[in-house]
């Protein structure tokens, strides 16, 4: 019974974790930035949703909003941050920083702004349904109607994503600026426009996986909370881990390290919480380097 | 970059900077001097950085764990052994460079975004172990106490003073070898690994070798700052070495200019300043707690972007580079004017 709660557990998390490495493949894949801003996006997002819950009383029409103005903001970034960027710094001995050091200035302009805005303490936002265990048999499960419904919701919005990189022209015009920007171009392809929509695609999947990690947790959140930097850190974690280039290797490496992450904490320290993803990363670039879903290219970006 | 001249060390140089530095710390009040450690702490932390990203190439964002390793290591040391103040320090040195060792032979395997992740990922990482040691004293930290100033120094000598004289004094020594690290054959090699590798192993360069040692001795220089640091402050904590820190480093190794030591001065005194300005920037708008407490952090992250954005080699780099466009467009023309008569 304890296995399969930390198999549970582990898979709710790597969920939510497997959303944010989208994120961050869907940006690396149109204009091969790690943004690591993202975590700020999805907090900047849990906001929008924090104030549409509270104007409208309901999750349910928080989360669409939340995405929606995740989406917006992400398009706004690669619009003005991201084309300047290109503009100004990609040549010298720092084009290669260039981008990182972007957007972590752009996650402490986020963090501070938010506080600004809505001051630094805990905020909260209340779950949908209960967090409460279910019961089998007498016993108490961990896992919840919330996280069951977590899980569908991942699931969901991995189908409608599949469904539209690989059924629609617009996908398709989404991988083909990914693998091939210059061919793309050539044919008939608006590379700059779709890169914009890839952002904006990041920005909404951050923003789910911001809110859920929020309600998933104890629904307190604020400016500081570890709990985005942890987001931050598991959900490249998991990108690299699925090759940083596939969105299917994303979601492997999501639950992966979800589930590698809650075995640790059950059965060697809970204590290890923030240093175990770390010590994952490192045995995973020794071992396979590469990532889970190989590509020939190998880790020199 | 014509170096034709013979390299000299420019210890004169650095001891005069001292004699300037002495002088200047009996004029001020208390809470400069104090400033004037935190400075001298943010030179030591942010040559460490340009040593790192600037000559080999490499992004760390974990520099504040390793600060951390070193402040641990002397408090540990102090506490437990009652080890001399001055070998507190060079264990700081030591055991950080380790921990930037081992880190480094793995980050010799990653480049760009995958390294600055994993560097990131021990940052968040790394201070919460603290809390798995009793030794290492939890959330609640070490006390870090170097001592009275020695009465020698006469009994007007403040606290604060000794702490700047210890920081001002290790930033001076840690400058001079960094400067003449970077200007010796190591340095070189580092520049040559990060223009093109390839081309740098042909020329016989163990570029991956390079770069371990290069991480090795960005990670001592970032252990010194830290145990000072957490001298200024009188304790060791987690708390202390927040993932902000590491960001902050980055930010100033930025503004001095990411590829010249010389500037490094800028973006520590821009780092201790901040802070004030927002304030006073703060107070005359009269705004809000909570403005006021959050507008240092968006000037010191505007400032980022901007800096990376418009000058992204740096204010000393980029006047060097417009200085030398300039000759050489006054160069051509004379050429050309040559050429037709």
């Amino acid at each position: 019974m304890q296995l399969l709660n930390t198999l549970l557990i582990g898979i709710t998390a790597g969920s939510i974790y497997a959303l944010m490495a989208i994120a961050f493949v869907l940006v690396w894949r149109s204009t091969r930035v790690v943004n690591f801003a993202q975590a700020g996006m999805a907090l900047l997002s849990t906001y929008f949703g924090y104030e549409a819950v509270s104007r409208i009383g309901s999750f349910w029409v928080a989360l669409p909003v939340a995405m929606i103005g995740g989406a917006l903001f992400a398009a706004l970034v690669e619009l003005v941050l991201m084309r300047l960027l290109v503009k100004h710094a990609s040549s010298g001995p720092i084009a290669g920083v260039a981008p990182i050091i972007a957007t972590l200035g752009l996650l402490g302009v986020i963090r501070s702004v938010i506080s600004m805005i809505w001051g630094g303490q805990d905020l909260r936002i209340v779950a949908p349904i209960s967090n409460n265990g279910f019961t089998i048999n007498g016993s108490t499960l961990v896992f919840s109607p919330l996280k069951l419904l977590i899980l569908v919701v991942v699931a969901i919005l991995l189908i409608l994503l599949t469904i539209l990189f690989q059924k629609t022209n617009l996908g398709l015009a989404l991988r083909a600026s990914a693998h091939a920007p210059e061919i793309a171009r050539l044919s008939g392809v608006r590379v700059d426009a779709v890169r914009t929509l890839g952002w904006a695609l990041a920005g909404a999947a951050g923003a789910v996986a911001g809110l859920f990690q929020t309600v998933n947790g104890n629904g307190n959140f604020s400016p500081d909370s570890i709990e985005f930097s942890l987001l931050l850190v598991s959900g490249f974690i998991a990108a690299v881990i699925g090759g940083l280039d596939s969105l299917l290797g994303a979601v492997i490496g999501g639950l992966f390290l979800g589930i590698a992450i809650s075995f640790v904490l059950m059965y060697v320290s809970s204590g290890l919480f923030f240093i175990a993803p770390f010590v994952i990363l490192l045995l995973v670039l020794f071992i396979r380097p590469q990532g889970i879903i190989g590509v020939k290219a190998g880790r020199r970006a | 970059m014509h170096k034709s001249k013979k390299e000299t060390t420019h210890l004169p140089l650095f001891i005069l900077g001292g004699v300037v530095l002495y002088f200047l710390s009996g004029m001020v009040d208390e809470l400069r001097v104090y400033q004037g450690a935190s400075i001298a702490v943010y030179v030591i932390a942010i040559s460490s950085i340009i040593l790192l990203t600037g000559y080999s190439g490499q992004v760390s964002l974990g520099h504040g764990a390793l600060m951390a390793v070193g402040a641990y290591a002397a408090a540990v040391l102090r506490i437990e052994f009652n080890v001399p103040i001055i070998l507190c320090f060079v264990a700081a040195v030591l055991a950080a460079a380790i921990g930037g060792a081992l880190l480094g032979a793995a980050a010799a395997r990653l480049s760009g975004p995958y390294l600055a992740g994993t560097t990131l990922a021990l940052a968040v990482g790394l201070p919460s172990l603290a809390n798995q040691f009793t030794v290492l004293g939890g959330e609640q930290g070490l006390l870090f106490d170097v001592g009275f100033p020695p009465l020698s120094l006469g009994e007007e000598f403040t606290q604060y003073k000794w702490f700047f004289w210890i920081a001002a004094l290790a930033a001076l020594i840690s400058m001079w070898s960094v400067r003449n690290i970077l200007n010796s054959a190591y340095g070189r090699a580092w520049r040559a690994g990060r223009g093109n590798e390839v081309a740098a192993q042909l020329a016989g360069i163990n570029t991956a070798r390079s770069k371990v040692l290069a991480f090795t001795i960005s990670a001592g220089i970032a252990g010194l700052a830290g145990a000072l640091l957490a001298m200024t402050i009188g304790t060791v904590s987690p708390s202390a070495f927040p993932l902000t820190l590491s960001f902050s480093l980055l930010t100033g190794a930025v503004l001095s200019g990411i590829t010249t030591l010389g500037g490094v001065i800028i973006g520590a005194v821009v780092l201790v300043a901040i802070p004030e300005i927002a304030d006073v920037v703060a107070h005359r708008l009269g705004s809000s707690e909570s403005v006021t407490t959050n507008l240092p952090g968006l000037i010191v992250s505007g400032l980022l972007i901007l800096t990376v954005l418009f000058v992204p080699n740096g204010p000393v780099e980029q006047h060097r580079a417009r200085k030398a466009k300039h000759e050489a467009v006054n160069k051509s023309s004379k050429k050309k004017k040559h050429q037709k008569q």
